[in-house]
């Protein structure tokens, strides 16, 4: 073997393949055997610290120090940039109120008990009239200064607020519709029809961002769930069977509704900048003036 | 000042209702630490809320190093160069303080993770916290709270900084070590700085603001602010009713700002005693002292 020579009694390293260790460039199997008798040998080991270059050990230290000092990932973080979500969206979205576990279990327990009540009346309607609204609930609370502690200061960052805004609706309506899906799969009787939600749940959410941009973030998704209700209030009164949201032609309305109120929410964007003169400042700045 | 301002401000005003929190304010503010010194309601917390473009200016417009905020692409420059503070800074108790303000960092556009980290690490060091830097901000102290919330500010090495009343809640050595950082982002930085405490500015400060009622009372040198009370303070052993203000000193006699009576045993003025002379006017906030 090259790298490991006889001396006398003792074997020691060669000097070049310190330095390549040192670097970090040595390659197996080589590396394996200086690893091992670097372990044994203390004069092969003050030989790979003056073989060293002092800056990159510097360096290392400073970015074991650094990997040291990082913060560790709560859960929901940790399982974002497990899927390939970059470390530091996956950070905006922990702080994101809504994908909370407490927010979270709320939701699931709510599914359940829908879920429970459809057994009981035999009829989905119920689970198909919540769950769009969750979706919907979600998306509203982790926008605005309501829930998020940080409002002021994420309105003054130059990140984009509506940048921010779809970051965290991508999030908030994966795990909400995921959830759906799960309770969904909970009522396999009813095979299809079960899943008449989704559209209705997509529609419900672009209208509420689009009109949050104008009514701001507490009257608009307020306003469209009041809408949804009454429509099915009235839907149940006047037909007999499937109500009417549920039917085909009532699918293909959400389904036109969800795509106008994304194209305006698009148009809007700018709305979302948290520019000055927007209705979600106006409230917040009336909280406290000294 | 031979250079030219950071902000420059015109004919600023906010309406609440009919109110003015703001009433035509025009400023220029250089590099170095201001002070914005005012009874509250003055308006201290809107103008940096204003030139912080959390809240809209109803007239009036300002720049910041040449940049408009009144458009989009304005707006989002001077939020680039912008420190903020706000007054009730809010946390996610759940973050420790290294990722609130990784946080804060990620929301400032430092996307590279490695330097992101780095520039936390040193603004954590500067405020003093390092030691506890893994710890959940629910378990932190008040005081460890606002220098999180400094930290928080102080990343991304931003040209202006608007800090409101940072040292309120913080005890004499938190003061101490609040001002001493301070002090050092006011190097090469311009740093705005609201506060009911004279002292502060007195330790920190190069140039102060006055304001009350939304309204400008006085923009110059601390020193300046001092002099305007010179030959205006006495000392007596009753209270004097012709004084604009007086209170009762630790040594038992009055201490009154105003038109000093004849012979009256003139004393030494403070830059407090400016600071109540510039707000005189406002019988309802200098009666209170």
């Amino acid at each position: 073997m090259r790298d490991v020579k006889s001396d006398g009694a003792a074997w020691h390293a060669d000097a070049e393949d310190l330095r390549a260790y040192a670097r970090g460039e040595l390659e197996a199997p080589r590396l394996w055997s200086v690893d091992t008798h670097l372990a044994a040998c203390a004069p092969c080991r003050q030989a790979l610290a003056e073989a060293g270059d002092p800056l990159a050990v510097d360096l290392g230290w400073e970015r074991l120090d650094a990997e040291l000092d990082a913060p560790r990932p709560g859960p929901v973080e940790a399982l974002l940039t497990r899927f390939g979500v970059a470390d530091h969206i996956a950070r905006l979205l922990a702080a994101t109120p809504v994908l909370r576990a407490s927010w979270l279990g709320a939701v699931m327990l709510v599914l359940a008990m829908t879920v429970a009540s459809v057994y009981a009346m035999d009829s989905p309607t119920v689970f198909l009239a919540l769950a769009p609204l969750l979706p919907l609930a979600g998306v509203a609370l982790s926008y605005g200064p309501a829930l998020d502690p940080t409002y002021e200061m994420t309105v003054v960052a130059p990140l984009h607020g509506f940048r921010l805004l779809m970051i965290r609706t991508v999030a908030v309506l994966v795990a909400s519709l995921g959830l759906n899906g799960l309770a969904t799969l909970a009522l396999p009787l009813y095979g299809l029809h079960a899943l008449s939600w989704l559209l209705p749940g997509l529609a419900l959410t672009a209208t509420g961002l689009a009109l949050t941009a104008r009514l701001g973030p507490v009257l608009a998704p307020a306003l469209v769930s009041g809408v949804w209700v009454a429509l099915l209030v009235v839907a149940e009164a006047t037909v007999h069977g499937t109500p009417l949201p549920f039917t085909a032609p009532g699918q293909g309305v959400a389904a036109a509704v969800a795509v106008v109120s994304a194209v305006l929410l698009h148009r809007l964007r700018d709305r979302f900048d948290a520019s000055p003169a927007h209705p979600l400042s106006t409230d917040f700045a009336h909280r406290s003036t000294s | 000042m031979t250079t030219a301002p950071t902000v420059s401000a015109s004919g600023l005003t906010v309406r609440y209702g009919g109110r003015p929190a703001l009433d035509d304010v025009s400023l220029c503010l250089h590099e170095g630490v201001t002070g914005l010194l005012g009874p509250n309601g003055a308006g201290k917390t809107t103008l940096l809320r204003v030139l912080a473009t959390a809240v809209p200016a109803d007239r009036g417009s300002f720049t910041v190093l040449g940049h408009d905020p009144g458009t989009a692409a304005g707006r989002q420059e001077v939020r680039r160069l912008l420190g903020y503070l706000p007054q009730t800074p809010g946390f996610h108790p759940d973050f420790t303080a290294f990722a609130f303000v990784d946080y804060v960092a990620i929301l400032k556009e430092l996307t590279d993770r490695a330097g992101r980290h780095r520039e936390v690490r040193r603004v954590l060091e500067a405020v003093g916290l390092s030691d506890v830097r893994a710890r959940r901000i629910k378990r932190l102290s008040g005081g460890m709270r606002q220098r999180v919330a400094l930290a928080a500010a102080l990343v991304g090495d931003p040209r202006l900084l608007l800090l409101d009343e940072p040292t309120v809640g913080l005890d004499p050595e938190q003061r101490m070590r609040f001002r001493e950082v301070i002090a050092e982002a006011g190097e090469g930085r311009t740093v705005l700085l609201s506060t009911h405490q004279t002292e502060d500015v007195a330790m920190l400060c190069h140039r102060v603001i006055v304001t009350a009622h939304g309204r400008l009372r006085f923009e110059g040198t601390p020193a300046e602010l001092t002099a305007r009370a010179a030959g205006r303070v006495w000392s007596s052993t009753e209270r004097d009713p012709g004084a604009r203000a007086g209170w009762r000193t630790g040594m038992g006699t009055f201490r009154n700002v105003g038109d000093p009576p004849k012979g009256a045993e003139l004393l030494e003025p403070t830059l407090e005693d400016g600071y109540l002379l510039v707000l005189d006017g406002e019988p309802a906030e200098v009666a209170s002292v």
